[in-house]
């Protein structure tokens, strides 16, 4: 079930839905506009070890995982 | 002689009980699930690196630099030189406060696909002389 994993202090909190269900597909569409909307990174691994930053909301992305912006520290 | 041998299982039990809790918690810590989460997102090899030595390599999208992701929050990315010796250490990580193995997986991701963007927000900082390679 595809899955949106955001980061937080808690380790992370998992988001599952869908993607048959019309209202979850978006919910999940709403989340993914709202985080990246707040500045937080999208990224889905596209094979074991690759990653991709994403720019829009897949449906079909089995995970996508959200990182806060990033700043110098 | 009977009340004390049943004295010392329950003991016994009692503290199994307290080793399995003990793991449990451990293993459900917000670092054991940041750790958790960022060795499913290695390469095999970086996996190979981070279970042995608590880092991995990276190689930068933009310049093709590898940095070395040592296991913390801060103050642990140092970029490496063609021979593998630390030329500068970099700092970035998301503004939330965050576990190491979720900070780790941030920072992979920033300079496996945009490495340039990352580095602008990054701090610069001299290597450690102590590098453990």
């Amino acid at each position: 079930m595809p899955t949106q994993i955001v980061l937080n202090h808690s380790g992370d909190t998992r988001h599952e839905f869908d993607a048959a269900d019309l209202e979850a597909l978006a919910e999940a569409e709403q989340r993914f506009k709202k985080l990246t909307g707040k500045g937080f990174t999208a990224a889905t691994r596209t094979r074991p070890g690759e990653v991709a930053v994403v720019r829009a909301f897949d449906p079909t992305a089995q995970e996508t995982l959200f990182y806060p912006r990033l700043v110098g520290s | 002689m009977l009340l004390f041998g049943a004295q010392r299982r329950a003991g016994s039990r009692l503290q199994t009980l307290r080793e399995l809790y003990a793991s449990f918690i451990g293993e459900n810590s917000p670092e054991a699930r940041g750790r958790h989460l960022l060795r499913e997102w290695l390469s095999p090899v970086q996996l190979a690196q981070f279970d042995e030595h608590r880092y991995f390599d990276v190689v930068g999208c933009d310049t093709a630099k590898r940095y070395h992701i040592n296991y913390g929050t801060a103050a642990n990315i140092h970029e490496l030189d063609g021979a593998g010796t630390p030329r500068v250490g970099w700092c970035f990580a998301p503004s939330a406060r965050l576990v190491p193995g979720d900070v780790m997986l941030a920072q992979k991701i920033a300079l496996e696909t945009n490495e340039n963007a990352a580095l602008s927000v990054a701090n610069e900082f001299p290597p450690r002389m102590a590098f453990n390679r």
